[in-house]
């Protein structure tokens, strides 16, 4: 591991103003880092906090929202509280987001040479031409053929597939040094997933990357380490391959079980009862309580994500896998 | 090629319901010039000595058969020959086009007035959702929409002509004589626009591609400027081609408060005295314009947003 | 009234949506505001119309004149020393009446012609979509006003003409939310039942479709209100001697040296009732949509 990660979040809380006057918490207390050339799937229902996570490493909590507490550091610069023209500099330099769904998040008025160059003058100096060259490459790189014709193309002219891959080569284009992407797959037919996360593992590899996904299965196939979050809070973390051979959180534990394999024979699927809490809900008690096969007493007060000193962590009173001594504690 | 192939088809579009618009027209005005008394009394005015009376009822034959009549009347209009002015005698539709100058410049005024306090006032409305002087001028500008624009112009009357003597506030006497008509007509126009602009960037703002758009590093003012108001303006363009119209009522009002020369004010004065050829010139030529201008919105507007442009192809 | 296309957005769909367009009116209290106002016309009209006003068309040139609160008067005097006060009442059965009944008269022809196209076959449809386009491209108060000039002057003249000028808006707005509304699941689940089309118009569309209806009237009336005084600013409208609030405003262009008051409590009568009922539409819409929001 190298000595500083290139995105370190700790202990970060986000606020939205609620309706009677207080604030409800939707991010509560979520550390994460990511070094260079690693992959951190972030995992979570939708709701659960992991959009805004993201939104909040870009400096980007939309209003009213507000960072309450905590700390995002990039490249180790502290990015809570920055200057705007600062943080301005750092989104879609340092740091770059791909977007859910690219039908909407292109401009529709706009060229995709014109969105690129745009991104790449505001970050560098360099010729309008040059910009140009350098959107160009950006596209070839990310697998766009033609790419010279595709610069004078409007988004809409793109399908899908293409257009997520414009929406990549956008947030690549000044070689960033971390890579955010919210649910990259998600609005694109299933042929195209596999295309897509195959480009996304190359070039969150050559960086760092957070993967943010609803579908275990998606961030199995790409990420180092995963990061289960629940009601705004991280419920589990660990290497991909430990966490999903061996889920300690019930949590975790549904989520698996939830998704369809077809590699292996298994009974049934099994959905997790109950739904996701409103992030207005209590956080005195465990969130996950009320939809817990495990729930016991304990569970009326909150845990901590407590570290096993072999790389993973869990929030639970009563991990599964650990000695039933353990669990009673 | 795809020019041509947009133009004509609007031109089609458009060019039917100007078809239907003047064959409506002119056979409403027709049938009520019939049923509203003895037409050559109405087209002769009042108090008209009898001579005169009998030389219109011969000149537009109107002891004829209505169906004759009819169709006689419906051949002149397509030959453009809408009789002469009741007074004066001048060729209706000459004295009509002698006074197309005059509203254009009151229309085109009118439409940079519009322009310059939509555009900046809608954007500053639509990107601060949260600013709390917003709600002050938002009530500003909901209650200037309830003020109809012949008050605005009375009441900039009374202000700068009346009580201040700055300006002068009859006719078209040169850029000083511009001020007043131009700011009333914009204010029929202007607090819808900027209502229609504000909502336009705000909608924007919201959308997915600002927040790539930041994600990119853009500034506010990049946002605003080179990402919401191309998309908010867009639809704000589509409206004057609707608005046109509107405007166009607007401007016999305007005219009318400022004796502006142009065919609003003839109008009204045409209807005051009877004067029918030149009420049925002017509504020709008014229509006419409207549809020149609502086509002509129609081309530009398919061919500078994208995704009507697909559309064409 | 367009129908505003959301992407569902993750961040989004998170947050209790951010209001659009926070309204002058937003609140019940704006709209509230409206109704009084728009309550206190009505009953000053009806009070009018039972006992006239003696004191709107019999002056004293001695009192011509009078500012607002001079020597008890209330608004002041005409050039004819009027009381400007009754007056704006006697205005109110040609200002407000006019207004009201073309209101109703755009608002029937217009949902009619709405619902026509919107549950006709194509070759309908399409005529009416062509009508009412065409009559929306030309300006309404041109057509108006040289319609006037062959029917004449007069209450009925001038609700008609403005009506017939203006049902066109109100077809458009009915047909485009009767399409929406007949694309609705529980009508699609009424037709997939067997339901007829005329049961389903009368027990589905047409109760859905009441806050539109409302909304249109509420603007319509201030239209037709600030067109029929316009009319009669232009000295085509209502009969010359007729005290409406158009009339005042025309008559008050000479004065506007002695007695801007004469200009004034026209224009505030004018510009209240038109405000009164912007307040009652916005209201009634704001309301609508937050239902509707709460029902997706």
């Amino acid at each position: 591991m190298a000595d500083t990660a290139l995105l370190q979040i700790e202990d970060l809380k986000i606020g939205f103003p609620a309706r009677d006057g207080g604030e409800v918490t939707i991010v509560d207390g979520v550390s994460l880092s990511v070094n260079h050339g690693e992959i951190v799937g972030l995992v979570g229902e939708s709701g659960s906090g992991k959009s805004m996570l993201a939104l909040a490493s870009m400096g980007l909590v939309p209003r009213p929202g507000r960072i309450t507490a905590g700390s995002v550091k990039l490249l180790g610069e502290e990015t809570v509280g920055l200057p705007d023209r600062r943080m301005q500099d750092l989104r879609g330099g340092t740091i770059g987001m791909v977007f859910q769904d690219p039908m909407t998040g292109l401009n529709p008025v706009r060229t995709i040479g014109s969105l690129l160059s745009e991104s790449v003058r505001r970050h560098q100096r360099v010729s309008r031409d040059r910009a140009l060259e350098i959107a160009e490459a950006a596209l070839t790189s990310v697998g766009i053929p033609a790419a010279h014709e595709r610069l004078s193309v409007y988004p809409h002219q793109l399908s899908g597939g293409l257009r997520q891959r414009a929406m990549i080569a956008l947030a690549l284009v000044n070689d960033p040094a971390v890579i955010i992407a919210d649910e990259p797959t998600t609005a694109l037919d299933t042929t195209i997933q596999a295309q897509i996360l195959d480009l996304l593992r190359a070039k969150l590899v050559a960086a760092g990357g957070i993967l943010i996904t609803h579908d275990l299965g998606v961030a199995a196939e790409i990420c180092d380490r995963l990061a289960v979050i629940y009601h705004g809070r991280l419920v589990e973390t660990g290497p991909t391959a430990d966490l999903l051979a061996a889920p300690r959180h019930p949590y975790t534990e549904g989520l698996l079980r939830a998704i369809p394999r077809f590699d292996r024979h298994r009974p049934r699927l099994v959905p997790i009862p109950g739904q996701p809490p409103a992030p207005s809900m209590d956080r005195g008690a465990c969130s996950f309580r009320p939809r817990c096969d495990y729930a016991m007493d304990a569970c009326a007060k909150a845990p901590a994500l407590t570290p096993d000193g072999a790389g993973r962590s869990v929030a639970c009173w009563a991990p599964i896998g650990a000695p039933v001594l353990e669990r009673r504690a | 090629m795809n020019v041509w192939h947009t133009i004509r088809g609007v031109l089609s579009k458009r060019g039917l319901e100007l078809a239907i618009l003047l064959f409506a027209i002119s056979t409403l005005l027709f049938f009520l010039l019939r049923l509203s008394g003895d037409p050559a009394a109405v087209l002769a005015g009042e108090e008209a000595d009898p001579d005169l009376v009998a030389l219109i009822r011969q000149r537009y034959g109107l002891d004829d058969p209505l169906i004759v009549q009819y169709v006689s009347y419906v051949l002149s209009i397509l030959t453009l020959d809408f009789g002469e002015s009741l007074r004066g005698g001048q060729e209706a539709l000459i004295l009509v086009l002698q006074r197309l100058a005059s509203t254009l410049l009151l229309a085109f005024l009118a439409l940079i007035v519009t322009a310059a306090i939509a555009v900046p006032l809608g954007a500053w409305l639509g990107v601060r959702p949260d600013a709390k002087t917003r709600k002050w001028v938002n009530g500003i500008v909901f209650i200037f929409q309830g003020i109809p624009g012949y008050i605005v112009g009375l009441l900039l009357i009374q202000l700068f002509v009346v009580e201040l003597r700055w300006l002068t506030s009859i006719g078209n006497q040169g850029v000083t004589s511009w001020i007043l008509p131009s700011l009333t007509l914009a204010s029929f126009l202007a607090p819808k626009m900027v209502r229609v602009v504000a909502a336009n960037v705000s909608e924007a703002m919201r959308e997915d591609y600002i927040r790539t758009a930041r994600a990119n590093g853009a500034s506010t003012a990049q946002v605003l400027w080179r990402h919401a108001l191309p998309n908010a303006l867009l639809g704000a363009t589509a409206l004057i081609g609707t608005q046109f119209a509107f405007l166009m009522s607007g401007s016999l009002i305007t005219e009318w408060i400022f004796a502006w020369p142009g065919f609003g004010l003839l109008l009204v004065q045409s209807v005051e005295r009877l004067d029918f050829p030149v009420v049925q010139a002017a509504v020709f030529v008014i229509a006419g314009l409207v549809f020149v201008v609502n086509a002509g919105t129609d081309v530009v507007f398919r061919l500078i947003d994208p995704r009507l442009r697909r559309q064409q192809a | 009234m367009t129908a505003q296309t959301e992407s569902p957005a993750p961040v989004r769909s998170l947050l209790p949506r951010l209001r659009i367009w926070p309204r002058a009116g937003s609140g019940n209290g704006m709209t509230i505001v409206g109704m009084v106002i728009v309550l206190c016309f009505a009953i000053a009209t009806i009070g009018v119309l039972i006992w006239p006003p003696a004191e709107a068309y019999t002056g004293n040139l001695m009192e011509r004149w009078k500012a607002p609160l001079e020597d008890g008067s209330v608004l002041g005097t005409d050039q004819l020393g009027r009381s400007l006060l009754w007056r704006v009442a006697a205005g109110m059965p040609w200002s407000l009446g006019i207004a009201f009944t073309a209101a109703v008269i755009a608002m029937t022809l217009g949902t009619a012609a709405g619902l026509l196209a919107a549950w006709s076959p194509g070759p309908i449809r399409r005529i009416v979509q062509h009508l009412v386009d065409t009559v929306i491209a030309f300006p309404s108060l041109v057509l108006a006003v040289t319609v006037i000039a062959l029917l004449g002057r007069g209450f009925w003249p001038l609700a008609a003409t403005l009506g017939l000028a203006t049902w066109p808006i109100a077809a458009r707005v009915v047909y485009a939310e009767a399409m929406s509304i007949s694309k609705r699941d529980y009508v699609m689940a009424a037709r997939l039942a067997g339901v007829g089309s005329t049961t389903i118009l009368i027990t589905h569309v047409l109760p859905a479709l009441r806050p539109t209806l409302l909304v249109m009237f509420a603007f319509t009336f201030a239209d037709m209100l600030i067109a029929e005084s316009a009319l009669s600013f232009l000295g085509i409208g209502v009969p010359l001697t007729a005290p409406s609030w158009g009339n005042m405003l025309s008559e008050s262009r000479e004065y506007l040296v002695e007695a801007p008051q004469q200009m004034l409590v026209p224009a505030t009568a004018i510009v209240l009732a038109v405000v009164a009922f912007n307040l009652i539409g916005d209201g009634v819409a704001a309301k609508a949509r937050s239902r509707s929001r709460a029902v997706e």
